[in-house]
């Protein structure tokens, strides 16, 4: 007892500490940038990581195992994941980059997609399947749910990229109308472009926006490659650390299961983005597209399967946990 | 200085793509002024080449410069130099060969050109990526009638797609198809022609290294830095605190990190053509098999695995015989399944026992090159007192249910032997914990553990479960391919981690006090220049002119 309203206290505290952090950064972005905000906006997210930490740490305690077997548990990872990626580059470097745009709201959307209530039946689960019980689960699990964290951000840093090249087309599409705020928080990138743009404008020629721009595209097309590679580490050493524990569990190393099979096709997907990146012809906006199919992708991989409740993977599915 | 002056025009011939290469020049050429520069290059080359001949002469053949310029593109550098016509400046081999050879050697670079074509091998992923795709989508493995049925041709989907579709180009069985097979050998075939003439060179390449000497050349670099008033070996010891291999010689200093990170990609194609070997190799050569054997009986491996391509061989220890102990479950409190156990003893032709050990999901059995996983389980049999009579054996039937949930079912006569319609008592059990019994009538009497050795009365007949028989689902294997499959994934594993690496190059140059600093990376590009600024800063500043004179004729 004492241990579910210990994770009902650190769900809370975590949830809406992270939409502060969020309502700040929308204010920030359209108001202006205060410094002093900006530091209290990482303070909150240094509270909301410890405090997803301490409900991942009681489930593992509680449970007596590790909390990734099913989908409530590992969505709470992957938001622990993105606050895991939030928080390594400003701990390396104190200086603000791009990454924090993508990751603050893809953690909150994460964690509120799990808390919210079309997945409350699941929390309670607590028990093991005969065949998730191995040392691998830790190793397979942890390592998917971080590449797929890692993978997301940088699809999503290339997402923005892609959108910012086709601005003028996208801005017709929305009515000619400056601003496509209030779209969704992924757009944060773009308000704070415009909102820089508009700047620039109005105090210099327009080449010098133009170098802005470029600038921008340059360090978002660069941080997305850094990050999908990082995560592609991890989604490579997660499935083969899958098929090493399929051959223990199921008696084969690939059984084409559709999740696994789902998996290599991210992971194709993501192969042919690194190899885009390569040849300088095909660079930015075309190695930015493989990574926004990479997104849509890893969305399928992730819960389509899980969805449809079919395969050997079907542990986390929906209709198993609901009966 | 022997060399004649056509073999120096010749070498700068070959040099000048490759230099032009390796130091990336068009990079930041800014494509509005080119005549004026284009010369000015052209002479630096001059003298650059002037100056590295008769070194490089003696380390490497010509015939291997050659051999660098001529390869296919490169895919991470120089993509310019495709349109310039690097191919027609470089000579053909020179070898005489007989008209035939000469054909074969064309027509096999001309395929290797094709092959390590990277919009070739990109289109290969993405097709594998949606064949794959299509094969979660259709269901695998299932009769004809079902497809016809599910795609009827009639109302196609996508307006074509019928069963024909489906069955003519195998995608009922989509993984083990003709088309999926042939693109993943296809896809092999990219990995290795690539591998061979670009990525190979490209590590030629890069392991070449040369001090820059003019200051003009160190500026054209990605990362370009000018420290006033310092020295060229406090840089090279800051840089080599930073893990950087430097070289220094006279007022010139070179320095890499990460060179690994240029080799790993071939060591991931390598991996890549390892596991698909493994997987063939795995795919032709095993034997696999499953059994359901109920507790205390015992089967013969060679009875039980089936080949599975033209490879297999059976071995010795197909003699083995299989002797099912015990079978039991485990279970949570809340009455779910927690585990599978089932206590398996081998033995061999003589009848000697040679292994004993209980198996369990994720826990399986290896003996002379054969898997024994636990994979399934069920009823076989219910073992019970009648009237205090027996103990009976009660063979037990699976009960068809939609759904992943079993039920076994049982029946037991009661009286009137040979009369149409039999009478007795149902027993149904949904696991080996619990039996539910039903009268003769069908109507539930009441739920019986196992060994509760509590009787049950039935319209007048004592009932007692003495036991419940389980039987265990075992899969066996032999898959000679694994040991090739795991190596491959242990080099893939490393050489991708390694890959992240980023090979950062740096030049510099004493100028007189100043220290002209150039350098760049292949992938870490944005960090890159901060982590410059950060050892920068630690460079020294030398304050006393006096302090500086010695330390340039020292390395003078």
């Amino acid at each position: 007892m004492i241990f579910s309203t210990l994770e009902h206290i650190l769900t809370h505290i975590s949830f809406s500490t992270v939409s502060v952090v969020i309502t700040l950064h929308l204010i920030t972005l359209l108001v202006n940038e205060i410094v002093g905000l900006y530091n209290s906006l990482e303070k909150g997210m240094l509270v909301t990581f410890f405090c997803i930490t301490g409900l991942l740490v009681t489930r593992w305690v509680y449970w007596k195992h590790f909390p990734l077997s099913d989908l409530y548990e590992s969505l709470i990872f992957l938001s622990w994941s993105f606050y895991l990626i939030h928080m390594i580059p400003s701990f390396l470097k104190k200086e603000k980059n791009s990454l924090n745009v993508i990751t603050a709201p893809s953690a909150i959307f994460t964690q509120g997609f799990a808390t919210s209530g079309l997945l409350t039946e699941m929390h309670q689960s607590g028990i093991l399947v005969p065949a998730l019980q191995s040392q691998w689960l830790m190793m397979h699990v942890s390592m998917m749910v971080l590449g797929y964290a890692a993978l997301l951000g940088g699809s999503l840093l290339s997402v923005t990229l892609l959108i910012i090249i086709f601005q003028k087309d996208l801005i017709q599409v929305f009515d000619k109308r400056k601003h496509l705020l209030n779209e969704s928080f992924f757009f944060g990138e773009i308000q704070y472009i415009n909102e820089k743009s508009n700047i620039v404008q109005n105090a210099s020629p327009s080449y010098v926006r133009n170098y802005y721009r470029s600038q921008l595209i340059e360090q978002l097309d660069h941080w997305s490659y850094r990050v999908i590679s990082l995560g592609f580490i991890f989604l490579t050493i997660g499935i083969l650390s899958g098929a090493v524990w399929a051959n223990e569990a199921w008696g084969s190393y690939w059984n084409w299961d559709p999740k696994e099979t789902w998996a290599f096709i991210t992971w194709t997907i993501f192969a042919i983005y690194l190899h885009i990146r390569t040849n300088k012809n095909l660079r930015g906006a075309n190695s930015a597209i493989v990574a926004f199919i990479g997104f849509l992708i890893i969305w399928i991989c992730y819960f389509g399967v899980n969805l449809l409740g079919i395969g050997l993977h079907s542990y986390g599915s929906f209709t198993l946990t609901l009966n | 200085m022997k060399i004649s002056s056509s073999i120096l025009t010749k070498s700068i011939n070959f040099h000048r793509p490759n230099t032009l290469k390796f130091h990336n020049f068009h990079h930041f050429n800014q494509p509005h002024i080119p005549n004026l520069r284009n010369e000015k290059k052209i002479m630096f080359f001059r003298v650059c080449c002037k100056i590295k001949v008769p070194q490089d002469n003696s380390k490497k053949p010509i015939s291997q410069k050659i051999v660098i310029s001529e390869g296919a593109p490169s895919l991470k550098e120089g993509e310019k130099e495709k349109e310039s016509g690097r191919r027609e400046v470089s000579p053909p081999p020179k070898k005489p060969t007989s008209a035939v050879n000469r054909l074969l050697k064309r027509t096999s670079q001309k395929v290797l050109g094709v092959l390590s074509n990277l919009p070739l091998a990109i289109g290969e992923m993405f097709a594998i990526a949606g064949l794959m795709a299509i094969g979660t989508l259709i269901d695998q493995g299932e009769s004809p009638d079902f497809y016809a049925q599910r795609y009827p041709e009639d109302h196609p989907v996508f307006g074509f797609f019928t069963w024909k579709w489906v069955l003519t180009l195998g995608f009922d069985h989509m993984f083990s198809s003709p088309i999926f097979l042939g693109t993943l050998a296809l896809l092999a075939a990219s990995l290795m022609a690539c591998t061979y003439t670009t990525q190979i060179p490209l590590v030629k390449v890069a392991r070449r290294w040369n001090f820059l000497k003019s200051p003009e050349a160190v500026y054209k670099q990605e990362f370009s830095e000018k420290l006033p008033r310092a020295s060229v070996q406090d840089l090279g010891v800051v840089l080599m605190g930073a893990g950087y291999e430097v070289f220094l010689k006279g007022p010139y200093l070179y320095a890499f990190k990460g060179l690994a990170g240029r080799f790993a990609p071939i060591g991931v194609h390598l991996a890549m053509i390892l596991i698909m070997a493994g997987a063939t190799l795995s795919a032709t050569g095993s034997f696999r098999g499953s059994v359901n054997v109920p507790q205390g009986l015992n089967f013969v491996v060679g009875d039980v695995l089936n080949p599975s391509g033209f490879l297999s061989n059976p071995t010795e220890a197909f003699n083995t015989e299989v002797h099912v102990n015990r079978f039991s479950m485990e279970y949570f409190e809340s009455g779910e399944v927690s585990q599978f156990r089932t206590d398996l003893s081998l033995y061999d032709l003589n009848g000697k026992e040679v292994l004993r050990k209980t198996i369990s999901v994720n826990d399986p059995l290896r003996y002379g090159g054969i898997t024994i996983y636990q994979t399934d389980w069920g009823l076989s049999a219910l073992q019970i007192l009648k009237d205090d009579e027996g103990p009976f054996n009660l063979a037990v039937a699976r009960l068809k249910l939609n759904g992943d949930k079993k039920l076994y079912g049982s029946f037991l006569p009661v009286g009137n032997d040979g009369s149409q319609n039999v009478k007795g008592i149902s027993m149904l059990a949904r696991d080996l914990q619990s039996i539910v019994l039903y009268d003769l009538e069908g109507k539930f009497v009441g739920v019986r553990r196992p060994n509760s050795k509590l009787p049950i009365d039935i319209d007048g007949i004592k009932i007692e479960i003495l036991d419940a028989i389980g039987s265990t689902g075992l899969e066996l294997k032999t898959d000679p391919g694994v040991p090739v499959v795991y190596a491959g994934f242990g080099a893939l594993m490393l050489t991708t981690c390694i890959s992240y690496l980023s090979h950062a190059q740096i030049w510099a140059l004493q100028d007189g006090t100043t220290v002209v600093i150039g350098g760049k990376t292949n992938r870490a590009k944005g960090e890159f220049p901060d982590e410059m600024n950060y050892l920068l800063d630690r460079v020294p500043e030398l304050v006393d002119k006096t302090q500086n004179k010695p330390s340039e004729s020292m390395s003078v």
